[in-house]
């Protein structure tokens, strides 16, 4: 079947498969519709014969009152662009079929749906909430649900203006009331029903030895220092040896897109920094361009210019902190971490001297970026790009790759082939470190990316090792951009249009994907003409390459566990959102 | 020699009285305040599922047998070491034979595959 | 034989080795973290008192002042032995190390060292194999998974190094002839240090020593990264520091026999005219080996468990063993 595949080519299902997809009609939006009786079936056409191997969201939408929809993105891994279905059914009849047999990596994404919106996969092989605690009521992502002390739909809430006075609606509860107990209800006491069924559904090994020993359940996390913040895992160990693990985590959860929902398309863009705090540039490139596809705006050279810098920027920042935690994952004292986040420093001073903040930039604006670079910083980060960055960038290399420790520790260790890595929806260095050449700065180019010359590197054995490996060879890739964008940036205007408080987006849909550090961060927004999004929904990278952990871990020590832990490259901010 | 021993006892009563007096001053100055949360079992903030002690995983005990047997031979090997330089070539061929016996052991132990950690 | 007199000086040098040991295990601290800050490009403590001097002492108050705490479930009498059966090998192992040549004190003839026995190296072997109980109980007591996983792999690693460590020793006892560290510092003196002598059995002993107290890159029974403390991650307070202690003064004890056995102890230019150079000496090869020490731990990540198993049966077993039976041949040769 390989043949029939072209890359460019969308095919047109709605006359391929008449009377099972129809085309998306509604103005703004695009793909295909598809009765949920269908879709294993469309799906399965689609994976097998149209080559659209990849699953890169789904999500759901809650048009209320009429329906609920599910939107899921396609991608082909040899690049292209997205192929959308949609299933609709009834808001109280959300039930929809489990596409996990065929992609892997629908694993989390589906439990999210369930757990947000309260669509029902059937199928699913363990639908629980994944980001919500085992016992929540309702399905908070619904329009018709509300959070406690609810204000209103959209910000600005008017209630906190009476009379022209701020008023906020916290304080006006004491705290003694903030902390009623259900009835029932002994913290001391409490158990989360959740967990037996998380320990329970740890699979023990069949293998018949002739000296059995009894394997332990230990929980890595959430409290623990090496899981990169208020990460769970729990692990079934016999000896030192994972027999099974599972995830858990929603620690860190606060509805990101619930009070994205909220907010003004404008407020979000702050509100993005927050998801992956160690690259908020990229975030805020990926929600820009998703919101300037719904707009039709462009924004003008000098800008383009300066995102593509900042946006490498922070691939090398990013990749650096990783490298160095990875070491640290592997039992190094601080040292290469220390030596990281010394280069990472540098960077954040040109992102203080551009937007004001070190990690949470507000930088990007629906058209451009906020404001141009202040005088001289132009030189500062020139001398980054062609002095500083190379050197230390190889210095890195060289106290690390041959050592013979790190050599050891990491070879061989959570390896993913390139068919697993596909099905389960990873993307970012983890999928090109197992042998498949999909960045979508290339892939699906955004921006200008195409004007630039780099290489998209790639390793073949998809272990840790080559996962670190693929880190040290982008920066230097990302170095290379910024050497020809900082010499090629032309002078001109930063921003199209006039800057406004409240931009006008037209109604519709648009998902805009960027090639962040982590891996593909997407943004799903729907508009209904109002000032506030619709929905909201964002994709995020360490969330969904954490689906791979458990089929990384399997058959390794516990030590391993951490290193393949820290290779993934999480954050917990986009993980828990 | 028997002095030598005894300065070494001397020492180790002198050496008791420092954790003695540290567990005790710390006793005498330390706050008592336990709860229940405070006592319990650190999981990284998860309840203990499943008792902890348990049968666990043979390969220790497996070293540790192992280990036995070398450290005893390794123990007969330092009175030979320490009279090395006025043994009669018999007993030199005879330390030979022993450390031999060893090998052979260890050859034993590391074909069956035994100092592979599983 | 034994008068009151000696007796007293014994029990003096014994109060002033713990009291030089305790104050040393202090500054080793001090010194660990000023010299790992350097090698990260950080400052390191420097606020308690001038460079930082007094952090120790800080440290200490603050941990006699904190509660302790003791597992509901824990087997509570071992839980509180567990960290003195650790501490106790560590001190007392040092009893047999010379620190310099006898000298007249107050018209006296003083031993510098507590005791000459003459099976001070199987002395050293039986000691620190003690300490492994220690970690032991403490993983095991505890009812704490992450503990007891450390305390199993504290006992394996060191029995399985202590093999490799004894064969180690072997060498400069064939050398020297005798099992005394007296003895062998003499011997020392009479030809090169061994560490000229016997290379191999230096590098063992080096990194099988790393291994027997468990630091890094073969700190697996703590392992912050896995087992978030290992085997004292219930302890606190005064019982955590005894820990703590221990295993600073079994850095301070590696250090001390390895300059001993392999850098001539307290010789040097000069020792035999003015005593009292001796034990500034030692010290100073004792400060240099602690510094290596720290410097391994600030390069190297952590082995993996299985590897560092194969480590020590595999390879440095059978290359101790095959040094034995080297030195032993050209011993016989040169003979």
């Amino acid at each position: 079947m390989e043949d029939q595949i072209f890359v460019s080519d969308l095919p047109s299902l709605d006359t391929l498969y008449p009377g099972k997809v129809t085309l998306d009609t509604r103005s703004g939006y695009s793909g295909f519709i598809v009765p949920r009786e269908f879709l294993l079936e469309v799906s399965t056409e689609i994976h097998d014969v149209w080559g659209y191997d990849m699953l890169s969201s789904i999500t759901g939408v809650d048009y209320f009152p009429e329906k609920m929809e599910v939107v899921y993105h396609f991608y082909r891994s040899l690049g292209g662009g997205a192929l959308v279905l949609k299933v609709q059914v009834p808001r109280d009849d959300a039930v929809v079929p489990s596409i996990f047999s065929i992609y892997n990596g629908a694993e989390f994404q589906e439990r999210e749906a369930w757990d947000l919106l309260g669509i029902k996969f059937d199928g699913h092989p363990d639908l629980r909430r994944i980001l919500m605690w085992e016992g929540f009521e309702g399905f908070p992502l619904r329009k018709d649900w509300k959070e406690a002390y609810y204000e209103g739909d959209t910000k600005p809430f008017s209630s906190r203006w009476p009379e022209g006075v701020a008023e906020h609606s916290e304080n006006k509860n004491i705290f003694n009331d903030n902390v009623k107990y259900p009835e029932n209800f002994d913290p001391d006491k409490w158990i989360a029903s959740g967990e037996e069924a998380l320990y329970l559904g740890l699979q023990k090994s069949e293998n018949g030895k002739d000296m059995e020993t009894e394997s332990i359940v230990i929980n890595l996390g959430p409290q623990h220092p090496s899981t990169h913040g208020v990460f769970r895992m729990a692990a079934l160990v016999d000896g030192e040896e994972i027999v099974d693990l599972k995830p858990a985590f929603g620690y860190l959860h606060r509805n990101h897109e619930k009070i994205g929902e909220r907010n003004t398309f404008l407020q979000n863009m702050p509100f993005t920094d927050r998801l992956d705090y160690i690259s908020s540039m990229s975030n805020n490139f990926g929600y820009a361009l998703a919101v300037e596809k719904l707009m039709g705006v462009k924004p003008p050279e000098r800008a383009e210019y300066i995102r593509v810098i900042m946006a490498e920027l922070t691939r090398i920042e990013s990749h650096f902190m990783s490298t160095g935690f990875l070491l640290n994952d592997l039992g190094a004292f601080f040292t290469p971490a220390l030596y990281a986040l010394k280069e990472r420093e540098l960077i954040l001073d040109v992102f203080e001297a551009v937007s004001g903040s070190r990690m949470m930039c507000n930088y990007f604006r629906f058209g451009g970026v906020v404001r141009d670079l202040p005088a001289g910083i132009q030189e500062t980060i020139k001398n980054l790009a062609f002095e500083r960055l190379p050197g230390k960038v190889d210095e890195l290399d060289q106290l690390l790759t041959e050592n013979e420790i790190v050599r050891s520790r990491c070879m061989g260790i959570g390896v993913l082939t390139a068919e697993q890595a596909i099905n389960l929806s990873v993307t970012g260095p983890i999928l090109r470190a197992s042998g498949v050449p999909y960045d979508i700065r290339r892939a699906d180019p955004y921006s200008i990316y195409d004007r630039f010359d780099f290489d998209i590197p790639v390793f073949y054995h998809g272990d840790v090792y080559d996962r670190y490996l693929i880190r040290i060879e982008e920066m230097r890739q990302s170095v290379r951009i910024i050497q020809q964008a900082i010499t090629q940036i032309p002078e001109g205007p930063v921003f199209e249009g006039k800057p406004q408080y409240q931009v006008r987006v037209p109604a519709g849909e648009a998902y805009g994907r960027v090639e962040a550090p982590k891996g593909e961060l997407g943004f799903y927004v729907v508009s209904n003409g109002q000032a506030n999004p619709w929905r909201y929904h964002v994709r995020a990278p360490s969330f969904i390459n954490l689906t791979s952990l458990r089929q990384m871990c399997l058959k390794y020590k516990v030590a391993d566990v951490i290193a393949i832990l820290g290779s993934i490259d999480i954050v917990l901010g986009e993980v828990d959102r | 020699m028997l002095n030598q021993w005894l300065y070494i006892g001397i020492f180790f009563i002198i050496a008791m009285f420092l954790p003695a007096v540290a567990i005790f001053l710390a006793r005498l100055l330390s706050p008592k305040k336990p709860t229940k949360i405070k006592n319990s079992v650190y999981e990284c903030g998860m309840e203990t599922f499943d008792p902890t002690w348990i049968q666990f995983k043979i390969q220790y005990y497996l070293y540790g047998l192992i280990f036995l047997i070398f450290d005893v031979e390794i123990v007969f090997l330092f009175p030979f070491a320490v009279a090395y330089g006025n043994l009669a070539l018999f007993a030199v061929v005879e330390a030979i034979i022993f450390i031999l016996i060893l090998l052979g052991g260890y050859l034993y132990v590391w074909r069956k595959d035994a100092l592979t950690w599983q | 034989m034994i008068d009151a007199a000696l007796i007293w000086e014994w029990i003096i040098k014994s109060l002033i080795l713990i009291i030089f040991l305790t104050v040393g295990f202090m500054y080793v601290t001090v010194y660990e973290r000023r010299f790992l800050a350097r090698i990260q490009s950080r400052i390191g403590p420097n606020r308690a008192g001038p460079f930082g001097l007094l952090q120790p002492a800080a440290d200490g108050l603050k941990l006699i002042f904190k509660e302790e705490l003791i597992p509901a479930n824990a087997d509570k009498f071992i839980f509180l032995l567990a960290p003195i059966i650790t501490v106790i090998p560590a001190l007392i192992v040092l009893a047999v190390i010379p620190w310099g040549e006898a000298m007249v004190i107050f018209g006296r003839q003083v031993n510098l060292f507590i005791s000459d026995v003459n099976v001070a190296v199987v002395y050293i072997m039986a000691v620190t194999s003690i300490s492994v109980y220690g970690i032991t109980l403490a993983g095991w007591s505890s009812n704490n998974k992450y503990a007891l996983l450390g305390g199993l792999r504290a006992t394996a690693q060191m029995i399985s190094y202590e093999l490799a460590l004894g064969l180690a020793f072997m060498g400069p006892v064939v050398l020297a002839g005798s099992l005394s560290m007296v003895d062998i510092v003499r011997a020392q003196q009479s030809s090169l240090w061994y560490v000229v002598l016997q290379p191999a059995a230096f590098l063992i002993y080096f990194f099988a020593s790393i291994a027997e107290i468990n630091r890094a890159p073969f700190d697996m029974p703590e392992a912050e990264q896995e087992l978030t403390a290992g085997y004292h991650a219930e302890y606190s307070g005064m019982k955590f520091a005894l820990f703590f202690m221990a295993e600073y003064i079994k850095m301070i004890a590696i250090s001390t026999i390895g300059a001993t056995l392999f850098f001539g102890g307290f010789d040097g230019p000069f020792v035999d005219q003015i005593p009292w150079l001796g034990p500034i000496y030692l010290l100073a090869k004792v400060v240099i080996y602690l510094g290596v020490l720290i410097w391994v731990r600030a390069s190297w990540p952590r082995i993996r468990y299985d590897r560092l198993m194969q480590l020590g049966w595999k390879i440095m077993f059978p290359l101790a063993l095959l040094n034995v039976i080297i030195t032993a041949v050209v011993v016989v040769l040169v003979n």
